[in-house]
């Protein structure tokens, strides 16, 4: 899929023949300076995408998988942020590149669809100016080429009476349909990487499975890369090909989201499955009608971590947990997991 | 240090380090609110010139002396002489007192009758309707206009000028504080006392007038500010108050006619006038971060 | 759409009618016989009849209102004491200058105000943002009539740039008549400006925080379009309203402005007619800048629909 026909935006990397993976984050590190301190939001997280593949990052809410997806983007305010590592889209390093540069890639070459449907499009343009936007922006389109586009796209995303819609405003269409407009507006231009930053989250459950849906089969329509972050292990069950678990700023685990299902190595991630009811299984299993919750709190990101940053919560603590960071080590064929105690199995290491 | 050491030497740090604590807490209401601690210097200053008028080196405002007319500024006439020979510094100085106590009496006026009109509109829903459509034509008039209308019908004094601005800043105090009611009177608490059989006025006491007090002192700090200026106007276009009383605007028109040949006579006026109407400003914007973050905001 | 311009549109007509009664009305609210004071200290007891009874001050209150009122709707303003003129002759010899002055003043202010406040908001805690701000505070403290004698001052009689003085109509050209009218409105502006710069720069910053802004950001579009377009058309709302509500604002300090550059418009009418306490006069010129106040926010609030797609009903 990397070696797909690219629009003309297409970075200097990949028109030299790039073959690594589609994007490769190394060592990011995203703090914010405050009144009262330098908060880790990210510490060290590196993981890659191949193109076309689903990767979900996972992990409970202040974990930092949200600042991740928008430092991939550079979205975030420098100041107060800053971002370091390296961000590797097809081979360039994201954070070389000027503010234009940069421009000419979102929402384009990678795009982003976000929370919140409601709030997420800009209540006083219609629908089809929000799409043709990024159109004419990184295609040239002129507006009536960009309009009958978006009108194309909102047939893609399945939107009825496209042509209508199209001069609508947000307010006159509900959550899932909004979303939708998102997504549409998000692969207007194709792009080869779409990170989706809990992109369900806010809808109904209903419409939650329909959206997810349309991710799928537009995925294998358009082939974009997909970077899915999430808390909803539920989410990720179904759209993920492999799956990365942070804590406190950090990546814990990694594996494809079969293995990390049926063996989770972390005592984190294993609190975090324990806490998801299955279908099916949940409910009528014995002794299992309940969610498990993982005790403690998450550490504050305001104070360097000594050791773990999960010894405070984890049930298998040693002494060891408490002052020395556990790296994260490979713990079967591409199974990692940052723990001292999880159980390895037997490759050469 | 360990408890024990913190208690005996107690004794001494309390009679060592008051002046200290004091300066220190003063410094950091400065860095804090350098608006209040600005607007409020320059407004003590001013206010000190006004109640300290004649022990400035002023002579009587009103004193006139046709043989020194128009003179620049000298060593005797440290602001120069107006067209009819009076001292402009003495009448400078003098003439805060006119623009500081119209600027209180308005505040404290307008913020009176308009908390009075508010809590009415607020709280007895049969003459709420009639009060805001009276208050919506009232601020459809041009405060100024307003002012001039009903000073051209009145004799000129200060009195009169307070009244005449006065009455054309009631409708905004009294929408302020008619939409803080509103809004009190959703909150779950205020439902709750009603419902439990709280008398109005009580209601009032307890939980109105305190949640007003914070927008209303802002308010009315705006309104001071404005009142003197539009004193200042009014005077200037021979609406105001009587020309012999010193006042900033009457400065300034006396040295109108001769603006191009005599600057100083409007330029001392204006400048005093000009820092006066600042410093409110500032003490207002100042307590207005201070005491209501959420208006802050949005202003 | 329609119901919401004709519901405006009628929820004008009782405010313009309580604007017209206290414009009324204020003629017997001043304490005191207003009659004598209109007359002056030095006026005969048959000078205050005849104002007494061409101010139809001796008949009933509700009979001389409805009269009154019916007059106004026609155009009718009554006559002046003092030059025995009809009084809506008076205002439109004098209307010109005061338009003009008003126009210029309103297109001046929002081309520095608006982009002025986006800046500020765009790059808040800066120094330039620090400036603006402090602006604004001055904008907010020096009177009109300050501004305008140190702008006469510095432009007109030290580098003789600009006339000192005066007014030039439009058909006599339009430079010599815009060059009398620039240092008025500045100084007319200065306040106005100040106020929709900070409510600019507030509504922005409170839009800039919204999620669309983001959602821009991640597909592209650099600061020009995001500021701009995205996030000054939501902000678009707040700032014609204050727009339209400080117009009270230059209509008041026209008359000082007026005065201090000597430009004969209504303003200089207003405070001629203080000093002949020519009442009807006054009336007059106090009612028709109330209801051009009334109508220029209404004008406004019908202009809500093109900015905001969700008001509509």
């Amino acid at each position: 899929m990397t070696e797909t026909v690219l629009n003309k935006t297409q970075t200097a990397a990949s028109k030299a023949g790039h073959t690594g993976p589609l994007l490769q984050v190394e060592d990011l590190r995203t703090h914010f300076r405050t009144i009262d301190g330098t908060v880790r939001a990210v510490d060290g997280v590196s993981f890659h995408i191949a193109g076309g593949e689903t990767l979900a990052v996972v992990g409970e809410s202040g974990c930092g998988k949200s600042v991740t997806s928008m430092s991939i983007l550079r979205l975030i305010q420098e100041p107060p942020g800053k971002i370091t590592g390296r961000i590797l889209f097809q081979g360039t390093n994201l954070l070389d590149l000027s503010e234009k540069e940069m421009r000419a890639i979102r929402g384009n070459a990678i795009s982003m669809i976000f929370q919140e449907p409601m709030t997420s499009l800009n209540p006083v343009l219609t629908v089809g100016r929000q799409i043709g936007e990024t159109l004419r922006l990184h295609q040239g389109m002129d507006e009536k080429q960009a309009e009958a586009r978006a009108v194309e796209m909102l047939d893609l995303v399945h939107i009825p009476e496209a042509k209508r819609r199209v001069r609508e405003y947000p307010h006159q269409l509900s959550g899932g349909m909004r979303q939708r407009v998102m997504i549409a507006m998000a692969l207007a231009c194709n792009p080869q990487l779409l990170i989706a930053d809990e992109p369900t989250t806010a809808l109904d459950v209903t419409i939650q499975a329909q959206i997810l849906d349309l991710m799928r089969e537009l995925k294998s329509r358009l082939g974009s890369a997909i970077l899915l972050v999430t808390h909803d292990l539920g989410v990720v069950a179904e759209m993920a090909e492999r799956i990365v678990v942070m804590y406190a700023g950090r990546k814990v685990e990694e594996a494809t989201a079969r293995d990390l299902f049926a063996r989770p190595r972390h005592p984190y991630t294993q609190g975090l499955l324990g806490a998801v009811p299955r279908l099916g299984s949940s409910l009528e299993a014995k002794g299992r009608s309940r969610l498990s919750e993982i005790p403690g709190i998450v550490p504050n990101l305001k104070k360097p971590i000594i050791g773990c940053a999960f010894a405070g919560r984890c049930p298998a603590v040693t002494d060891i947990c408490r002052s020395v960071a556990p790296a994260v080590e490979t713990k079967a064929p591409g199974h990692f997991a940052a723990c001292h105690h999880a159980p390895r199995e037997a490759v050469a290491a | 240090m360990s408890p024990d050491t913190a208690v005996a030497a107690a004794p001494a740090a309390v009679d060592v380090f008051p002046a200290e604590v004091q300066r220190g807490r003063v410094r950091t209401f400065i860095r804090r609110h350098p608006t209040i601690a600005l607007g409020g210097f320059l407004l003590i200053l001013m206010v000190v010139l006004a109640v300290f008028a004649p022990f400035l080196g002023t002579s009587d405002p009103q004193a006139l002396a046709p043989a020194r007319r128009v003179r620049p500024p000298s060593d005797v006439h440290w602001f120069g002489t107006d067209m009819l020979g009076r001292d402009v510094y003495s009448r400078v100085i003098y003439g805060a007192r006119v623009s500081l106590i119209v600027g209180l009496s308005v505040a404290i006026l307008a913020s009176a009758a308009g908390l009075f009109i508010g809590l009415v509109s607020g709280f007895i829903r049969v003459v709420d309707g009639v009060i805001m459509r009276i208050m919506d034509g009232l601020m459809s008039i041009p405060s100024i206009l307003l002012a001039i209308a009903l000073m051209a019908l009145t004799r000129g004094s200060v009195q009169n000028v307070i009244i005449a601005i006065t009455v054309a800043e009631i409708p905004r105090v009294s929408r302020l504080v008619r939409g803080v009611v509103l809004s009190l009177r959703e909150q779950p608490y205020v439902e709750a006392a009603i419902a439990a059989g709280t008398t109005t006025p009580r209601i009032i006491w307890r939980h109105i007038l305190p949640n007003t007090l914070a927008p209303l002192t802002v308010q009315a700090t705006y309104i001071a500010a404005s009142a003197m200026i539009t004193e200042a106007i009014l005077s200037f276009i021979g609406a105001g108050t009587p020309p012999i009383i010193p006042s900033w605007g009457n400065v300034m028109a006396e040295g109108r006619a001769l603006w191009q040949v005599a600057p100083y006579i409007v330029f001392f006026p204006a400048v005093f006038l000009s820092i006066t109407v600042l410093a409110v400003n500032l003490l207002g914007d100042g307590l207005r971060d201070a005491l209501d973050p959420r208006l802050a905001k949005r202003i | 759409m329609l119901a919401y311009i004709a519901r405006r549109v009628l929820a004008t007509i009782p405010v313009m009618l309580i604007v017209a009664f206290f414009v009324f009305s204020l003629l017997y609210l001043a304490p005191g016989d207003p009659a004598a004071v209109i007359a002056g200290d030095q006026a005969t007891p048959q000078d205050v009849e005849r104002i007494r009874a061409s101010l139809g001050l001796d008949r009933p209150f509700v009979v001389r209102f409805t009269e009154w009122l019916w007059r106004i709707v026609q155009g009718d303003l009554g006559v002046s004491i003092f030059t025995n003129l009809p009084v809506s002759h008076m205002i439109a010899q004098r209307i010109e200058p005061t338009t003009s002055l008003m126009l210029i003043t309103i297109v001046l202010a929002i081309c520095i105000a608006v982009p002025m406040g986006v800046v500020a908001a765009w790059k808040a805690g800066s120094w330039i943002d620090r400036a603006v701000m402090a602006f604004a505070v001055f904008g907010f403290s020096v009177p009109v009539f300050v501004t305008g004698y140190v702008l006469a001052y510095i432009f007109a009689l030290q580098l003789d740039w600009l006339p000192v003085q005066g007014y030039t109509p439009l058909s006599e050209g339009f430079w010599p008549f815009l060059e009398n009218l620039i240092l008025p409105a500045i100084a007319l502006g200065s306040i106005y400006i100040a106020l929709i710069a900070r409510i600019t720069r507030a509504t922005m910053l409170e839009v800039l925080a919204q999620d669309y802004i983001r959602t821009a950001k991640a597909k592209g579009l650099g600061s020009r379009g995001i500021l701009f377009l995205h996030a000054l058309k939501n902000a678009a709302v707040p700032i014609s309203t204050v727009i339209g509500i400080g117009i009270a604002l230059l209509i008041g300090g026209a008359v000082v402005t007026e005065s201090v550059f000597a430009i004969p418009g209504l303003g200089r009418l207003t405070v001629d007619a203080i000093l002949r306490r020519d009442y009807p006069v006054i009336q007059g010129v106090v009612l028709l800048f109330s209801f051009v106040y009334v109508l220029v926010n209404l004008a406004i609030d019908l202009l809500y629909t093109v900015f905001d797609p969700r008001i509509r009903y």
